[in-house]
């Protein structure tokens, strides 16, 4: 199955510098960059957000509203704070698991037990493999060997904290285990996640 | 040496899974242990790995319409100029530097300036009074691909340093804790001697009415970070230049820290911090 690439780069380390010329060239207002990074990021992005809020058109509206905070801030994107890529990673997350929070918050409670893949259509739109997603698949791979290398209870708990918009005791009730234990799993599993992943990726 | 229940703090921390008094005193201590700070960095890091097992899937043809008309809007032509990168990503330091610089020049440096100033300290110096000359400058640096954005900022913000011991300065560049505004960053110019500094700020949110950040100011002497006021920034480019003096006797500020906190400020940090110094 493909998966969400690492957050260095949708295309890997090779197309880091690629991607910086793209922001540069999106912070002097240049619509064909920006367009170029969208057909990058997109996928991934969306990916992430359908993954968090598993409602297509939030995702999208999510998507949307991120690259329109590129355009805004890609001026002061510094490349030395991250990739771009990374960025847009974190800041989807954050708004997809914001927009959980308030959807719980105004009473409409996610019920979805244990994250599951979503079973969507992965290359609906006709995307291809191109040279560049084999590589996105090579280093998804990656990551995706070294989460599955951890304990199935740490990987559960990190798949819950990290889609999942639950405060920490809500995360304990889902697992049908007590708080202590599943501080426990996630600082584990993360402390493992970093040994395990290399720099960059 | 990080224990294993800050460790499982900071695992928590990095997921976004603290609240309320936990989460505060959490980052507190983050602003007071760069080593912490590190730890959450990379936590944080390591957790975004694990988008990787969102199933891969396509949004419709009709967003990628939606974001273009979105960012076809009349600001364009304000974001038009070549150098506007350069400015405001790199540059961003070096000029927030130089408005502190040049501003506390006057305070602190008039009389040392022949023997202090290098030639890269005075072409950024007179960024202040010269907005033409700073374009120029950038432009020139860049032309000799020397802009490598904050990375010659930090640079020339160490050499200043150096030259800044010599006139008993503390500069500080504090960057953004904040995952949503990471290019957000500050510039402290600290004088001991004047008990009294100066800190530029570019790229923060812009904030509520109910809402002010706050500046502290670490001293080993003081169990608590002294409070160095409040301010806000102009919404647009979320910049600020503030004079400030702290509420108690600074012997050694070995660390600046912003905060979000509520209008006014408070006595002890209670907010998120949004920018430290390392």
């Amino acid at each position: 199955m493909n998966s969400v690439p690492p957050a260095s780069s949708p295309a890997g380390a090779r197309n880091d510098g690629e991607d910086a010329e793209l922001i540069e060239r999106v912070a002097r207002g240049d619509r064909t960059a920006f367009g170029a990074l969208y057909d990058r990021y997109s996928r991934p992005l969306y990916s992430i957000a359908l993954r968090v809020l598993n409602d297509a058109r939030e995702a999208e509206d999510i998507v949307h509203d991120v690259f329109v905070a590129l355009w805004n801030k890609a001026g002061g994107f510094a490349a030395e704070r991250g990739t771009a890529f990374g960025w847009c990673v974190a800041l989807t997350r954050n708004r997809a698991i914001d927009r959980v929070r308030a959807r719980r918050r105004r009473g409409e409670l996610l019920t979805q037990s244990l994250p599951a893949d979503l079973g969507h259509d992965e290359n609906r739109n006709g995307n291809t493999d191109s040279s560049d997603a084999l590589w996105q698949k090579e280093k998804a791979a990656i990551v995706r060997q070294a989460l599955e290398s951890l304990p199935a209870e740490q990987r559960t708990a990190l798949q819950l904290a990290y889609f999942g918009g639950l405060t920490q005791q809500e995360i304990a009730e889902q697992l049908s285990e007590p708080l202590g234990t599943v501080k426990a799993r996630i600082r584990r599993g993360l402390f493992r996640l970093r040994e395990l992943l290399p720099d960059g990726l | 040496m990080i224990d294993e229940h800050t460790e499982e703090v900071a695992s928590l921390y990095a997921f976004d899974l603290l609240e309320g008094e936990e989460k505060s005193a959490f980052e507190q201590r983050l602003a007071q242990e760069p080593a912490l700070c590190t730890l959450v960095n990379e936590l944080r890091a390591a957790s975004h790995g694990i988008a990787s097992l969102a199933p891969l899937a396509s949004p419709s043809p009709a967003l990628r319409n939606r974001v273009m008309a979105s960012v076809s809007d009349p600001r364009v032509p304000s974001r038009s100029h070549p150098l506007r990168f350069v400015l405001w990503a790199g540059w961003a330091a070096a000029a927030g530097f130089a408005l502190a610089a040049a501003s506390l020049g006057h305070l602190y440096l008039e009389a040392r300036t022949d023997a202090v100033a290098g030639r890269e300290s005075a072409a950024i110096a007179k960024v202040d009074a010269e907005s033409t000359r700073q374009l120029l400058e950038a432009e020139r640096l860049l032309s000799q691909g020397q802009l490598q954005s904050l990375r010659l900022a930090e640079s020339r913000i160490a050499t200043l340093q150096q030259q800044a011991d010599l006139a008993q300065l503390k500069i500080a560049s504090l960057t953004s804790l904040l995952v949503d505004s990471p290019q957000a960053q500050a510039i402290a110019v600290w004088s001991t001697e004047a008990q009294e500094g100066i800190l530029a700020v570019v790229n923060l949110p812009a904030l509520p009415a109910n809402r002010d950040y706050q500046l502290w100011v670490i001293d080993p002497q003081y169990s608590l970070p002294v409070d160095g006021g409040v301010f806000t920034v102009e919404p647009s480019r979320g910049e600020a230049r503030v004079q400030f003096k702290p509420k108690e006797r600074i012997a050694q500020a070995v660390k600046f820290a912003v905060s979000l906190e509520r209008k006014g400020g408070v006595a002890k940090a209670e907010g998120p911090m949004v920018l430290i110094s390392p």
